[in-house]
């Protein structure tokens, strides 16, 4: 009994560090701000803001419990589908977003006095992690 | 006018929008002035005009003076607002619901499995179910089943941290502090607009005195 809550206690203390610290780095490269300030619907800033938690509850509860959701035909691969696309464009966002915040853009820009064609620039990094990641799954890097 | 020195305080805002093409001041200012005619007055001073496909203009507070000296060249002027406004010419408010819906239904959405995918790739990385199956043992000494009390605890407990650090549950707050994406916000908008007259100031195309 007493092994059972000391164990609660401790799992109730990691959910809540792990959540401080995951929303911490979103929070600071300032995705959703950035999403909402493009599409001009800052006004519905809460909704994004329930997506993120509904989100992360739900990947909790499938990476922790692993449920069979026994999706076999075409749900299964239209949800994953779209899974993987939003992920993607998620993490897309991120990878540049963490990029830009360590300042490595502007000082590679300034150091090499980069003037023109960031928009170039920016496009060629989308097909590198484009390309990066079909290598790496096509090519099985995975495997090791 | 001649006789005693009026002083007008003005405040200009950092970012407005227009839905006609004609702005004056009264759309940029706030004005206090000891004489109320004044202040009517330099309400209807028109600062500029968007013409076909401009869509953004940024005009500085030495302008503003400029054209207020030329109704009342003897009034004093003091700012207490930002020394440059960024005006952006909107002609249709996209209530064109569809489009918006469209927007906030791919925002959502990817924040929704955008995150799924953060949480899930961080439990694999840290390989939490062997971390919790090993800390099981060594606290009960036997070998896990599967879900046990620390996965539903640290899924709780994950759950009320979220909505600890977002401050709200649904649309209702916890305390009335703005909830820290609400914070983020603000700031993106204070840069971007920063980000616009520092830009503008570069190419020079603020609308200044000469």
């Amino acid at each position: 009994m007493w092994n059972s809550i000391g164990l609660a206690v401790c799992g109730f203390s990691f959910g809540m560090l792990a959540a401080g610290g995951v929303f911490t780095v979103l929070i600071a490269v300032g995705l959703l701000p950035r999403f909402a300030g493009k599409t001009h619907t800052a006004n519905h800033i809460f909704l994004y803001e329930e997506m993120v938690v509904f989100g992360t509850i739900t990947g909790c509860v499938l990476s922790i419990f692993q449920p069979e959701l026994g999706l076999s035909g075409m749900s299964g691969q239209i949800l994953l589908g779209l899974y993987g696309l939003f992920a993607g464009c998620f993490v897309g966002c991120l990878a540049l977003a963490i990029a830009e915040m360590l300042n490595s853009i502007p000082i590679f820009a300034r150091r090499i006095s980069f003037r023109h064609g960031l928009g170039i620039a920016i496009t060629t990094m989308a097909l590198g992690k484009m390309t990066g990641s079909l290598v790496y799954f096509i090519g099985g890097l995975f495997h090791e | 006018m001649a006789g005693q020195q009026l002083t007008l305080y003005m405040k200009i805002t950092r970012n407005v929008e227009m839905r006609v093409a004609d702005v004056h001041l009264s759309d940029v200012a706030r004005m206090i002035c000891t004489d109320q005619t004044v202040v009517n007055r330099l309400k209807t001073i028109r600062i500029c005009k968007f013409h076909e496909g401009e869509k953004r203009k940024i005009v500085t507070i030495l302008k503003i003076m400029e054209l207020i000296q030329e109704v009342y060249p003897n009034l004093t002027i003091s700012n207490e607002g930002e020394a440059e406004v960024v005006i952006e010419y909107i002609p249709r408010p996209d209530h064109v619901s569809a489009l918006v819906f469209l927007k906030i239904a791919f925002v959502s959405l990817i924040s929704f499995f955008g995150t799924a995918f953060t949480i899930m790739a961080f439990h694999n990385d840290i390989g939490i179910t062997d971390v919790f199956s090993h800390l099981y043992t060594i606290v009960t000494g036997e070998s896990t089943t599967g879900v046990t009390v620390v996965e539903i605890s640290y899924s709780v407990g994950l759950t009320l941290g979220i909505i600890v650090f977002f401050n709200h549950i649904g649309s209702r707050r916890i305390t009335k502090d703005p909830t820290p994406i609400e914070v983020e916000m603000r700031k993106y908008e204070t840069d971007v607009n920063n980000t616009l007259v520092d830009t503008g100031d570069r190419e020079g195309k603020i609308i200044d005195v000469e």
